[in-house]
């Protein structure tokens, strides 16, 4: 029996790091998380026209997310209801059906199975269709952005995200006609457990003037001052990190939205024309982190950087693996050169061969694969950084932590890993909706600090 | 952009030297001699492209990818300067110690094209990255290069990588091809 509470102690924000290597821990993730949680499929720009597929993964089951017929989204497990092959064995296309190779059984656009060779003669017109369709999987949208759920428990995609979908809703809905993903995905194996970039995404701003020491020099600009973590900077005034229900959360570098881009006219322009119509849209306080840098994780496994506009989904591969896969992130409206720079600089920093992203990849692996040694991982992990210096906002939804060097994400993250780990259903947790944030007891942190703010500033 | 057409094969002698010139890059690159490398084997109007192409159905009739779609490498000079200038920083931690990188360039057919300096060279490669104690990957894959003679030797002007895999079995790609 696993006892999630020695694993995430969410009081001394410390997690075993048997949580990155034990295969009974991966098991139960299997069965809690991804066989509950809402996981990103695709983008709707990806699916415009009737009979468009995309094939992905829900943790290690294969699933086809397709555009039907009748206009609707709908998504199916890859595998054929005879003898389990899979019946699409492309990455994307356009079908009016999917065939499969071993006895040739047809499905439709909505999984239904439709036709079956010599079902007359050998099946003797007994077989009944009806029953054999693809097991299918729940499917959403939020704002464009297709997810699956196995659960039908599960709350809606709306109400998982939650207040999380408020800051999304930032750049999501605040300018124009919202965004899109540019693909195909970049795909690369990753020998690491899938938290460890969940992790470093949702909250890890602490890791960027080190881990990047090399690329940040490079790159120089604004965020070149963090490298090697020389300059004396006012943390607390720069950004802030947030956390909210369900282990969602992210960073914001106060406008360092661009920062990471070499060639950024386009995109500057763009974030400085639409920032009014945020505002008007959706309030300051949004349209103050609309051109901030995000560093982003949807709880499980999609993370994404506003700002530097990479997208990431991390599959899990067993306990030591993930597939990375990587789409970029543009605003529909802006026009074909911008997008096409956005593309070309979020890869070259955050690609498969990414001026960053190659300084993380190494870190991902060696946190996982160093814990293969029995007594490394009789020892904890430690995310206290900020303790107490968060709590809940005038402005913000969430717990907001004081800066976006911090850990308040990670405790966020780990809090609700362990509390969806340990509940039996969904009922379990939809009970604790009011409690969750009480492992943040500074509930004046905000209050205090920004009536001081105020006083200095009379 | 990297569409140029192939004309005649080149002579014996003329293949004998391109085979030469990528033995000399391999070399470079092997020996971590990037600026050298940068410098007298790269052109500055390169453009260093390794598009991503996934698997369509044969039916599939979209184009094959451009310029302007996703590409895990698509460089001008500027940016290969970048690249190179980073692992001079001395704050790549991962390659300290450093990789191991070996080529094997091969199955190399060189062709005239219209323009008079210029060839079209497509070679096959087998890249060969160790590092640590066990780490090890390897990539297999294509280059169709335009090579520019240049006073002493030749210089790149277009290469475009195509990897064989689908999903790249490495932390990254962050070496040169």
């Amino acid at each position: 029996m696993i006892d999630m509470d020695k694993l995430v102690d969410v009081e001394k924000s410390t997690q075993s790091k048997q949580v990155f290597w034990d295969q009974g821990v991966y098991d139960l993730e299997l069965e809690r998380i991804f066989g509950r949680c809402w996981l990103f499929l695709a983008h709707e720009s990806q699916l415009e026209k009737p009979g468009d597929f995309f094939s992905t993964k829900m943790a290690e089951d294969n699933v086809i997310v397709t555009r039907h017929t009748d206009g609707s989204l709908k998504a199916f497990i890859n595998s054929c209801t005879h003898r389990g092959n899979s019946v699409c064995t492309a990455d994307s296309g356009n079908t009016r059906s999917f065939v499969c190779n071993y006895h040739g059984w047809v499905f439709g656009t909505d999984g239904a199975l439709v036709d079956v060779p010599l079902k007359e003669k050998c099946y003797h017109d007994e077989l009944d269709m009806s029953k054999l369709s693809l097991p299918s999987v729940r499917v959403e949208s939020y704002r464009g952005f297709v997810f699956g759920c196995f659960d039908e428990t599960a709350p809606s995609l709306e109400d998982f995200l939650g207040d999380w979908g408020w800051y999304l809703d930032t750049w999501m809905v605040g300018a124009g006609n919202g965004v899109e993903l540019i693909g195909p995905p970049m795909k690369s194996i990753l020998k690491c457990n899938w938290k460890v970039p969940t992790e470093n995404f949702v909250g890890d701003g602490y890791h960027v003037g080190w881990t990047h020491a090399s690329a940040l020099e490079m790159l120089g600009g604004e965020l070149g001052a963090l490298a090697g973590n020389r300059a004396n900077m006012p943390f607390d005034e720069l950004g802030i990190q947030v956390t909210t229900r369900h282990g969602h959360g992210f960073g914001v570098i106060d406008h360092a939205g661009v920062g990471i881009h070499n060639k950024r006219d386009g995109y500057a322009k763009f974030l400085q024309d639409t920032l009014p119509e945020v505002a008007e849209k959706l309030g300051q306080p949004r349209a103050d982190i609309y051109d901030g840098h995000w560093n982003c994780s949807t709880f499980p496994n999609c993370s994404f950087l506003y700002g530097t506009n990479i997208f990431k989904v991390w599959h899990p591969r067993g306990p030591h693996e993930i597939e990375v896969w990587s789409w970029v992130i543009v605003h529909k409206d802006m026009d074909d050169e911008t997008k096409r720079e956005i593309v070309k600089q979020a890869v070259r920093s955050f690609g498969t061969a990414g001026t960053l992203e190659s300084d993380d990849g190494d870190n991902m692996v060696n946190s996982t694969q160093n814990n293969r040694g029995g007594h490394a991982r009789d020892n904890n992990m430690d995310s206290r950084m900020g303790v107490g210096h968060e709590g809940p906002h005038p402005d913000y939804p969430g717990i907001v932590g004081s800066s976006f060097i911090g850990e308040t994400s990670y405790r966020g993250f780990y809090r609700f890993y362990q509390e969806i780990m340990s509940a039996e259903s969904w009922d379990a947790i939809r009970a604790k909706d009011d409690q969750w944030a009480d492992c943040f007891p500074n509930k004046d942190y905000w209050k205090d600090r920004l009536a001081a703010k105020a006083k200095a500033g009379e | 952009m990297h569409n140029i057409e192939a004309k005649e094969r080149v002579s014996m002698q003329l293949h004998h030297d391109v085979t030469q010139h990528y033995f000399q890059e391999a070399t470079l690159l092997q020996e971590r001699e990037f600026n050298t490398w940068l410098e007298t084997f790269v052109a500055k109007d390169i453009h260093y492209w390794m598009p991503v192409v996934e698997r369509r159905y044969a039916k599939d009739k979209r184009p094959e990818p451009t310029i302007y779609d996703m590409a895990i490498y698509n460089d001008e000079y500027d940016d290969l300067e970048q690249r190179v200038n980073r692992l001079g920083t001395g704050t790549v931690w991962m390659e300290n110690p450093a990789s191991s990188v070996r080529y094997f360039i091969d199955h190399v057919e060189a062709f005239h094209t219209d323009n008079e300096d210029e060839l079209l060279v497509t070679s096959n490669f087998l890249v060969f990255r160790h590092r640590g104690q066990l780490e090890h990957s390897e990539h297999v894959g294509g280059r169709r290069d335009v090579l520019r003679k240049v006073a002493g030797g030749y210089q790149l002007v277009r290469r475009k990588i195509t990897l064989d895999a689908r999903v790249t079995e490495d932390k990254n790609l962050y070496m040169f091809f």
